[in-house]
């Protein structure tokens, strides 16, 4: 634990940090390009210039490569040094092109911040600038080469970070270039994170590209819905569009990256043609006339066959704060089933999975990435979280054995196929993770009774100590969804229609395959998605989709996760009529912003059932997450 | 005495009030008679065109951001040759209070002021000016300058062909 003096103030860091990291600790800004926390040191902007004033070394040094070491007294404010960095940020700026009022990153752009921090304002070199041609690569990153100043940033991070082999870094001296050796989309499925690391606009998000700027955005801390992992998202919206998804860090769950198909995926959300306006029997409605219409059917479903004629159906994609009131929906319309699976295979397998979990034993993506052996068995990590298999390439490339029980996928680093659990060297390894989905696998029943023969109450905490599991579930909230399942004994849609006794259904935000509806008379759906259960509902009611509204989800280590509001609902202004420019007309709600957060529409129903006026979804045994803060690392569902 | 003062004080001001009958008057008789202001008297905001003919405002968000009452609002968008311009471009002028930041904020020097003051509307949403009302046909005070020709990254012309710029650069050569 060395001690060193920065700019007066005493600072005391772990052994191998460096100077930069040590100032960081006590928020000294120190200007950076090269060095990231996630990437390491590569001592390429020489931006970072400190003078050593006592210690081991002295003079003008770069603090990102200069390890914090005992005695070190350092300046940050010496003229010496703060005349290096003006100098290096100028030779930075000879060939940066005059484009900031037409580059997307103008406004978040570091180089524009720590030119103008570093003092630069004027030109005195008359030569030349090189310029590049640029490449396609892709239809969801732009590169405009121009403006790079070879920081290497986002070679580190394609080649070594995240395993890609079709970008890296060409030619020689004053011409390096970033780039695929020819034009093509960018194979990683991490390429988008160029766009984050980027500390300029060479890599920009071309669904964002030209559409607004920093200090316009409507921005807040979300969760990403796409997988189970929740990894952080900042999602990015102007005129009621969402713009683009920004990685947002969260040291024990995604770090600092996401996924490509986490950050391109606003389509869904800007899509005009989703339920935008509550819907009776095709026919658009007000809010209040479409929820008397549902009471009413819900009141002649009980007339004409009978209590327990309604099936009450959640999903692994409902936000915790809906999926908690859904019991008391049951409750109150005297619903037959309640269910949070449709079909039972899906039902079943999740709520195995979830069983295997228990307190403390759940490894989040950070206890994968620290891992010195991973079992992958039964589940594709790569399509079905994406994210857990760029964690596992970090344990690789730290030296942990990957071990593949079966085969058939890939994984982003060397892996060794083993036939059976047995095989796997796990009693050596001091930190071992076994990853297992439940997505039309048989792995959580392999687990299962891999775990009874090795520890027979492991459900307990009764798990060897270096042993966790991780779990990939079908959908961003399915912990939760099996959680609520196993306490209120729901049971999966397909189970529940099996006596033919259920006439009638509210779905909330539930995919309902077409022939299990075939013998329902009555659906009623809530959802913002445009489904084909929403198509084939008599009642639509649209709900907010999740950067419309505040959450919770439950990711597959059990960690609760809030998510704020990013925008108000509403159909996007762009592409809203006249053609020239949108309408002058004042309104208090936006064409399509009807559409309220699934949970209030749920206990308008409640209410309207003769139920009580429910004003906080959150309450009972969830009632220690009213006060969570979505820019915490979240809360482990566990530690109860 | 007190009351030859007070004439004394009466009749000044009654000669200074005679004097001034016969004067030319500083005061011009608005709106039959106008006044032109000079060239950089602030007033309507106009949007101008560069030398080539093509719109100069890239919708960067830069006026609007300077602009302390929030009057001006906009899309930007890309066209067919790469160029960024203003899908709609709206300037409420009665919010607006010709305070000029805009037009000092402008990069590309789109954004400017004109002398011409007279703005009055009967219903105020009129006073929400479109692009199609603030884009005039010509260069306005600065005639010569091309936002595209300096930006360094091609659009009116090939890249590496602009002004201060080297032809692109042989990734694949081997000269040092």
């Amino acid at each position: 634990m060395p001690k060193l003096i920065i700019d007066d103030i005493a600072v005391e860091v772990a052994d191998g940090s460096t100077v930069l990291e040590a100032a960081q600790s006590v928020d000294i800004p120190i200007p950076h390009f090269c060095w990231h926390p996630a990437l390491g040191k590569a001592g390429a902007c020489r931006v970072c210039a400190v003078k050593m004033l006592e210690g081991p070394v002295k003079g003008i040094q770069m603090s990102c490569m200069l390890p914090a070491q005992e005695g070190m007294v350092v300046s940050t404010t010496d003229p010496e040094a703060v005349a290096m960095r003006r100098n290096v940020i100028e030779w930075l700026m000879i060939n940066h092109p005059h484009d900031c009022p037409v580059c997307d990153e103008g406004g978040e752009c570091q180089l524009q911040d720590f030119t103008i921090a570093g003092g630069h304002g004027i030109r005195r070199y008359t030569g030349k600038k090189r310029t590049h041609v640029n490449q396609y690569i892709g239809p969801d990153i732009e590169h405009e080469m121009n403006r790079c100043i070879q920081c290497y940033r986002c070679v580190r991070f394609y080649q070594e970070y995240a395993g890609g082999c079709d970008f890296g870094v060409m030619g020689s001296a004053g011409r390096v270039y970033y780039g695929r050796f020819q034009d093509g989309r960018l194979e990683s499925p991490f390429s988008g994170n160029l766009v984050d690391i980027c500390p300029t606009g060479v890599f920009t998000d071309k669904r964002a590209r030209f559409r607004a700027r920093y200090w316009d955005y409507d921005m807040a801390p979300s969760i990403c819905p796409h997988c189970s992992l929740g990894c952080n998202i900042t999602p990015v919206a102007r005129y009621r569009e969402l713009l683009k998804i920004v990685a947002r860090r969260n040291d024990p769950v995604n770090g600092w990256f996401i996924c490509d198909r986490g950050r391109f995926a606003n389509d869904e959300v800007n899509e005009r043609q989703r339920p935008r306006s509550p819907e009776v029997d095709g026919r658009e409605t007000t809010y209040d006339e479409a929820l008397e219409a549902l009471l009413l059917r819900v009141g002649e479903a009980e007339e004409l066959y009978g209590p327990g004629s309604m099936a009450i159906v959640g999903s692994s994609r409902l936000a915790l704060e809906a999926a908690a009131l859904l019991p008391q929906l049951a409750q109150s319309s005297a619903a037959g089933a309640l269910c949070y699976f449709t079909l039972q295979a899906e039902g079943d397998r999740t709520l195995a999975a979830y069983e295997l979990l228990s307190a403390g034993k759940s490894a989040s993506l950070n206890d994968v990435r620290e891992s010195d052996c991973i079992v992958i068995l039964d589940c594709d990590p790569l399509q079905d979280a994406p994210m857990m298999a760029l964690a596992l390439r970090q344990a690789w490339r730290s030296g942990a054995g990957v071990y593949l029980v079966g085969g058939g996928i890939e994984l982003p680093c060397e892996f060794t196929r083993v036939a059976t659990l047995d095989a796997v060297p796990l009693a050596e390894a001091k930190r071992s993770v076994i990853i297992y989905g439940t997505k039309g696998y048989n792995g959580v029943t392999t687990v299962a009774s891999w775990l009874t023969g090795i520890a027979p109450n492991f459900t307990k905490g009764g798990l060897p100590g270096n042993l966790k599991l991780a779990c990939l579930f079908p959908g961003p909230n399915s912990f939760a969804a099996a959680l609520l399942s196993r306490e209120h004994g729901a049971v999966s849609l397909e189970e529940a229609l099996a006596d033919g006794g259920i006439k009638g259904i509210i779905a909330v935000e539930a995919d309902i395959p077409e022939q299990l509806l075939e013998g329902v008379r009555f659906v009623a759906v809530l959802d913002w998605r445009k489904t084909a259960t929403v198509q084939a509902a008599q009642i639509v009611i649209p709900t907010t989709a999740w950067v419309e509204m505040d959450g919770t989800y439950i990711n597959n280590e059990g960690r609760s996760q809030r998510f704020k509001k990013v925008m108000n609902p509403g159909v996007p202004v762009k592409g809203e009529g006249p053609p020239l420019h949108p309408p002058h007309i004042h309104r208090s709600v936006a064409p399509g912003g009807e559409a309220r957060p699934a949970w209030q529409v749920v206990a308008g129903i409640i209410e309207g059932l003769g139920g009580e006026r429910i004003t906080e979804p959150l309450s009972g045994q969830w009632e220690y997450l009213r006060e969570l803060d979505a820019e915490s690392r979240g809360v482990m569902i566990n530690d109860l | 005495m007190r009351i030859l003062s007070d004439i004394a004080a009466i009749m000044t001001g009654m000669w200074i009030t005679w004097k001034h009958m016969f004067r030319r008057p500083v005061t011009v008789q608005y709106p039959e008679e106008k006044r032109q202001p000079y060239p950089r008297y602030r007033a309507r905001i106009v949007l101008t065109r560069d030398p080539d003919g093509g719109e100069r405002c890239v919708a960067c968000q830069l006026c609007s951001a300077a602009c302390p009452v929030d009057c001006i609002t906009m899309q930007s968008a890309e066209g067919d040759n790469g160029r960024r311009f203003a899908e709609w471009f709206r300037i409420n002028f009665s919010r607006c209070i010709f305070c000029g930041l805009c037009a000092e904020a402008c990069p590309t020097l789109a954004i400017q002021m004109t002398p011409d003051f007279e703005i009055c509307k009967r219903d105020v949403m009129d006073l929400i000016y479109e692009k199609e009302e603030l884009l005039i046909d010509g260069c306005g005070k600065s005639p010569d300058y091309n936002f595209y020709r300096h930006a360094g990254i091609g659009v009116t012309q090939p890249r590496g062909t602009g002004v201060e710029e080297m032809p692109p650069v042989d990734v694949r050569g081997l000269m040092p």
